[in-house]
């Protein structure tokens, strides 16, 4: 019989463990196909390099390839290929009370285990629109960008936070998603909800917003959802009312977020 | 691939499935909503903590719809509420488990409006006799859970791995784990609640303290009375001895909980008394304990 010790043993040998260039602690990742492409959490991957450590120790340079900071999705790719690569489950036909495995590196101690059920699979309250999958399984920030695998083995999941001690991962499916498509198109912002809209309060220097000369402070007039919606319409300039300073005179951009396509290594 | 483990997976995976037609969501709280149990047609039976308001009460059925719900009554000693909803689906009344024992596989199933029917597993960690809650009430049996409560898990059904009802979920009535509230105690006060519209607790109005007599035998001296209280009424003087009450030896004030749960608000109850070293027998007109005292 496959017990947990031998699907964990597998799925331990295409889980490495991700140190962003310049900062601090690490996460995990899967390595999702021999070439080396490796899936992580955009909250992991957050230098242009890493180094990744593989399950028999081996230290392999990698660079970011794309990200996707709405979904929390990243994706590296290693200096080397011929690596085990994990084999990704369908996330969409996950049952709550489904056994699952999560393996990553909590708190350093790398290719630990742990196991529970699905919780949950659908949205979450004040986590947008996006389907994440809950599950019942005893997590630690370094699960952040591991594998959350069912019964056989097979990545159901990437794990990427804990909500009052409830794992949360983002499903498989959108993860061969975003590794099919890239990135979906990003301002580059960090928003917070204000009485007359969004109001900035981040520009990241090399993204969208910052390109069309926004600024903190600036107050992009309109919900989460619908500035969702805008950036997943496809187009690739969105215009975007909105007010500096005095709120009694609307202003507007034009902000062109062509969707970054995931180059080739 | 099949293995055991992927067998096992599918059918916890199914027995939540089944469970589901009978668990809904509830929103009576601010921020977390909780869960409850179509425990029978148009009945729902929830965790009584998480119901903090009277009004614009919403369940989620098992199809999605939203429903009106109103409170037909609560119990906060067992941490059980009952609410009525408006919903003609025909609901299968919930199978009862046998008692459950320690080590057992449990699952415990809430539902949330946003993702639906969820899950948590573990096992059954202690299963003891009648035990009686800090908030006063009387479960048939301890039933402790080894499984994660999330906000909005309590109020939910716990299974064994047949799908079989061990009990409601909660997280109210033990600082250290879940309990489920078990089933023939959720039996027990649905039905008292949908006769009378609440549980009524019996009390004498008496404040008691062990003590030993001389012949080693114990009882309970009466320390105070509550005046115009069943025991002042029936005669009970400060300083007395309770040694006997409806023909059971008491040695402490659960013995008193005990006994009065076995009799009728408004029965008589004797109460064997020594006063002043003589033992005698006097009728106590079991009163009715106010609501969350």
């Amino acid at each position: 019989m496959h017990g947990f010790g031998e699907i964990a043993e597998r799925l331990r040998r295409s889980t490495v463990q991700v140190f962003a260039q310049g900062h601090e602690g690490g996460g995990s990742g899967v390595i999702w196909n021999s070439e080396g492409r490796i899936v992580t959490n955009s909250h992991v991957a957050r230098a242009s390099q890493a180094e990744v450590v593989l399950w028999d120790g081996r230290r392999l340079a990698a660079h970011l390839v794309s990200r996707d900071a709405r979904r929390d999705l990243a994706v590296l790719q290693a200096a080397e290929g011929g690596l085990p690569s994990a084999t990704p489950g369908d996330s969409d036909s996950l049952r709550p009370g489904e056994l699952v495995i999560a393996i990553g590196s909590p708190l350093g101690f790398a290719g630990a285990l742990s196991t529970g059920v699905v919780h949950s699979v659908g949205t979450i309250p004040g986590m947008g629109r996006e389907r994440w999958v809950g599950a019942d399984v005893r997590l630690a920030p370094g699960n952040s960008g591991g594998p959350l695998a069912d019964a056989q083995g097979r990545v159901v999941g990437i794990n990427t936070a804990i909500m009052n001690g409830l794992g949360i991962a983002v499903p498989a499916n959108s993860a061969a998603e975003f590794l099919r498509r890239g990135a979906r198109p990003s301002l580059g912002v960090t928003l917070e909800p204000v009485s007359h809209g969004l109001r900035i309060l981040k520009v990241d220097p090399e993204g969208a917003a910052a390109r069309a000369s926004l600024r903190p402070g600036d107050i992009l007039v309109g919900t989460f959802q619908r500035l969702t919606e805008m950036l997943d319409s496809g187009h690739d300039t969105l215009r975007l009312p909105f007010f500096r300073g005095d709120v009694s005179r609307l202003r507007e951009v034009f902000v062109h977020v062509a969707p970054a396509r995931a180059e080739a290594a | 691939m099949a293995n055991e483990l992927s067998t096992l997976s599918s059918e916890l995976a199914d027995v939540v499935g089944k469970v589901a037609n009978s668990v809904v969501a509830i929103d009576a709280r601010p921020r977390f909503g909780s869960s409850g149990v179509l425990w029978r047609a148009g009945i729902v039976v929830t965790a009584e903590h998480t119901i903090r308001r009277e009004e614009e009460i919403t369940v989620t059925l098992p199809d999605g719809t939203s429903v009106p719900a109103t409170v037909a009554g609560s119990d906060p000693g067992t941490d059980l509420a009952v609410l009525k909803v408006d919903s003609s689906a025909a609901v299968a009344p919930v199978a009862v488990a046998a008692e459950p024992a320690p080590g057992n596989l449990a699952l415990s199933i809430g539902r949330s409006p946003d993702s639906g029917v969820n899950a948590t597993m573990g096992i059954i960690s202690a299963v003891s006799g009648s035990w009686r809650t800090w908030r006063g009430g009387r479960l048939d049996n301890y039933i402790r859970l080894d499984l994660t409560l999330y906000p909005g898990s309590s109020g939910g059904l716990v299974v064994n791995t047949k799908g079989e009802a061990i009990g409601i979920a909660t997280s109210a009535l033990s600082r250290i784990a879940g309990l489920a509230i078990p089933a023939s105690t959720v039996n027990r006060v649905v039905e008292e609640i949908l006769s009378r519209g609440r549980v009524a607790r019996g009390y004498l109005g008496v404040g008691l303290q062990p003590v030993e007599l001389p012949d080693h035998h114990k009882g309970l001296i009466v320390l105070s009375l509550e005046a115009e209280g069943p025991a002042s009424q029936a005669g009970v003087l400060i300083g007395d001895v309770l040694v006997s009450l409806g023909g059971t030896a008491v040695n402490d004030t659960d013995d008193i909980q005990t006994v009065l749960e076995k009799h009728a608000v408004g029965q008589t109850v004797v109460a064997g008394l020594v006063r002043g070293g003589v033992a005698q027998n006097i009728g106590i007109v079991i009163g009715e304990r106010s609501r969350r005292n």
